[in-house]
C-alpha cells in the first residue's frame, strides 16, 4: 500500500448526546485528492472539525504520518501541517488581505518562510496582490475563497482540508476553484475535499468516500463512483451531472 | 472674556477629565472584544491601582509618575492573574452572564478589601507640583491633568500600534472577530486572552495613576467610574481604540458642561440621557458605520 498521510480509524463523534459520526474510517494517500461527498447534515464538516481538533472524538484514532492527532490541541495540529479551510471561508473581514495572510503563517515554522510563501500565494492569485491592503470583507466571493486558500497555503501545509470551497460561487468561479485544487495537487499538495458539488468533486478526486447520516456508505475511485448508479441517483440527479 | 472664557475653561477640563474615562474604555473594549466579558470591575481596579500609587508615594516617597512603572507592571500581572484565576472558563465558554457575575463579585471584593486596607476616607496623592497651573489665553491648565491627557493619548497610540503592527496584536483582532477561525490559524486563544486581559488591566493602571494625581478617590468610587467608562465605550463604539478615547472625552465634556449649565445633580441625568439616545439612534457608536463590530 502506498504511503498514507492521514488515517482515520473507527471515529465516533458526538454533539452532546447526539452521535454524529459512526465508525468512520478513511485514508488519504500522500499526494492525492480525496473527496468526501454527501448530503447536507451527513457529518462532513464534523469530520473535518474533528481532524483539525476543534471537536473531540469519543472513540477512534486519527493518525497523521503515523502520529496520533486526536490528543493534540488545534494549534498543535496546525503545526504538524494539517490545515483546515473552514466552510464559509471564515476570513477576518476587518483585517486586510495581507494581515489575513500573515495570520495564516502565524506559527513560528511558517513565519520563518513568510516572504516566500507570500510570493507563492501572490503568483497563484495575482488579484490578491492588487488588493493586498484592502479589507478582506470587501472582496468578492471568489476572491474571498482565493484568500481563504491562500491563507491556508501560508502555513506550509502537508494536508489541506477544504470544506465546501465552491459554496456560494458562480459556476465559472466554481470551475476556477476546482482547477486550482488540481494545480495545488500537481504542486504536491495532499487534499481532503468536502463537497456538496458531487459531480465536480468526484471528477478531480483520486479516491472518494460517500458519507450518509454519519456513516461511510461507499468508497472507491472518484471516477468509479461517478459511474455508480446509486451515487448518481442520490447526489447528482438523473444523469444531469451539472449541479 | 467673561462667560465665554469660563465655558472654554469647562471645555478644557472636560477633555482632560474625559481622557481618563477614555483610557478605561479602551481596556473595556479590548476585554469585551476578545472574550465578550463586560468587565464591570474595571473602575475598582483603577481605584486599587490609584491606592498602589498612593502607597508608593506616602510609604516609599516615590514620585507618582515614577511609580507608573511599578504600577503598570503590577497591573499587567494582575490582569494575567485575573484571567487565569477567574475568567478563563467563562471566556472559553463565551458565558457572558457568568463572567459578568464574576466581575461584579470581584468589584465588591475589591471595594471591601480597599475599605479594610485604606479606610473609606478619601485619599489623594498631593505632590509639590500638584497645584502647578499654566495660564494660556485665560484658561487655567493644571499640570497633572495635562500629564493625564498626555498619558491617555500615548497609551491609546501604543495600544493601537500594538494591535496594528505586531503579529500578536493582529491575532488579538482576529480572535475578537472569529475565535474558531483564529484557532485554525494555530493561534492559541488562551494566549491571546491573557495578553488582552493584561493590557486591559495595564491601562487601568495608567488611569489609576492619573486618578491618584488629579482627584481624590475612595474605595467605592470605582463602580461609578466603570459605568462611565462603559458609557464612553458605547458612545465611541466597541472595537476601535481611538473611538473609545473620543467617547471618553465626549462624555467628560457632557458631564462638565452639564454641571456648569444645569448643576451637578442634573449632569448625571444628562449623561445617562445621552447614553440612552446613543443606544437608540447610534447603537454602533457615534463614529461607527452601521454594522461595524458588536
Amino acid at each position: 500500500m502506498a504511503n498514507q498521510l492521514l488515517e482515520v480509524k473507527n471515529l465516533e463523534v458526538y454533539y452532546g448526546d447526539i452521535q454524529v459520526l459512526w465508525d468512520v474510517s478513511l485514508q488519504v494517500e500522500e499526494g492525492s485528492i480525496v473527496a468526501m461527498v454527501g448530503a447536507n447534515g451527513a457529518g462532513k464538516t464534523t469530520l473535518l472539525k474533528t481532524i483539525s481538533g476543534l471537536l473531540r472524538a469519543e472513540k477512534g484514532e486519527i493518525l497523521f504520518s503515523g502520529e496520533r492527532l486526536h490528543n493534540l490541541k488545534a494549534q498543535q495540529i496546525v503545526d504538524r501541517g494539517v490545515v483546515h479551510v473552514p466552510e464559509g471561508r471564515r476570513l477576518f473581514a476587518s483585517l486586510t488581505v495581507v494581515e489575513n495572510l500573515r495570520l495564516g503563517a502565524y506559527l513560528p515554522r511558517a513565519q520563518a518562510l513568510f516572504n516566500e510563501s507570500l510570493e507563492r500565494v501572490f503568483s497563484l492569485f495575482p488579484v490578491l496582490k492588487n488588493r493586498k491592503d484592502q479589507k478582506a470583507g470587501t472582496l468578492s466571493g471568489g476572491e474571498q475563497q482565493m484568500l481563504a486558500i491562500g491563507r491556508a497555503l501560508m502555513a506550509h501545509p502537508k494536508l489541506i482540508m477544504l470544506d465546501e470551497p465552491s459554496l456560494g460561487l458562480s459556476p465559472i468561479l466554481v470551475k476556477t476553484i476546482f482547477e486550482l485544487i488540481n494545480v495545488l495537487n500537481e504542486q504536491k499538495a495532499t487534499i481532503l475535499l468536502v463537497e456538496q458539488n458531487v459531480n465536480q468533486a468526484l471528477k478531480i478526486a483520486h479516491q472518494a468516500y460517500v458519507l450518509k447520516t454519519g456513516k461511510i456508505v461507499m468508497c472507491g475511485k472518484g471516477c468509479d463512483l461517478l459511474e455508480d448508479e446509486e451515487v448518481c441517483k442520490a447526489y447528482i440527479g438523473e444523469r444531469a451531472g451539472n449541479r | 472674556m467673561g462667560d465665554l472664557g469660563l465655558i472654554a475653561q469647562v471645555v478644557v477640563n472636560g477633555i482632560l477629565f474625559g481622557s481618563m474615562y477614555g483610557i478605561a474604555a479602551i481596556g473595556l473594549s479590548l476585554i469585551f472584544g476578545t472574550m465578550r466579558i463586560v468587565f464591570i470591575a474595571q473602575g475598582s481596579v483603577i481605584v486599587l491601582t490609584a491606592y498602589f500609587c498612593f502607597w508608593f508615594f506616602s510609604l516609599l516617597g516615590i514620585d507618582p509618575y515614577l511609580s507608573l512603572i511599578p504600577v503598570l507592571l503590577i497591573s499587567l500581572l494582575l490582569g494575567a492573574a485575573f484571567y487565569y484565576g477567574l475568567f478563563r472558563e467563562s471566556a472559553a465558554l463565551k458565558d457572558r452572564i457568568g463572567s459578568l457575575l464574576i466581575a461584579v463579585g470581584l468589584m465588591f471584593f475589591l471595594e471591601n478589601f480597599m475599605t479594610v486596607v485604606w479606610t473609606p476616607n478619601p485619599r489623594a496623592v498631593v505632590t509639590s507640583y500638584g497645584f502647578l497651573t499654566f495660564n494660556i489665553f485665560g484658561i487655567q491648565l493644571t499640570l497633572t491633568r495635562l500629564i493625564g491627557l498626555l498619558l491617555a493619548v500615548l497609551a491609546a497610540v501604543a495600544v493601537s500600534m500594538f494591535l496594528k503592527k505586531t503579529l500578536i496584536g493582529t491575532a488579538v483582532r482576529a480572535t475578537s472577530e472569529d475565535v474558531e477561525a483564529s484557532t485554525l490559524m494555530g493561534i492559541n486563544p488562551d494566549w491571546v486572552n491573557v495578553v488582552t486581559f493584561a493590557i486591559g488591566i495595564g491601562l487601568a493602571g495608567i488611569a489609576g495613576v492619573t486618578l491618584a494625581t488629579t482627584y481624590s478617590f475612595d474605595p467605592v468610587y470605582g463602580f461609578e467610574f466603570a459605568l462611565k467608562a462603559l458609557i464612553a465605550l458605547t458612545l465611541g463604539g466597541i472595537g476601535r481604540v481611538y473611538a473609545a478615547l473620543w467617547g471618553g472625552i465626549i462624555l467628560g465634556l457632557i458631564e462638565l458642561l452639564g454641571t456648569f449649565f444645569v448643576g451637578a445633580g442634573w449632569a448625571q441625568g444628562i449623561v445617562f440621557m445621552v447614553f440612552l439616545l446613543a443606544m437608540t439612534f447610534r447603537p454602533y457608536g457615534i463614529f461607527g458605520g452601521a454594522g461595524e463590530k458588536v
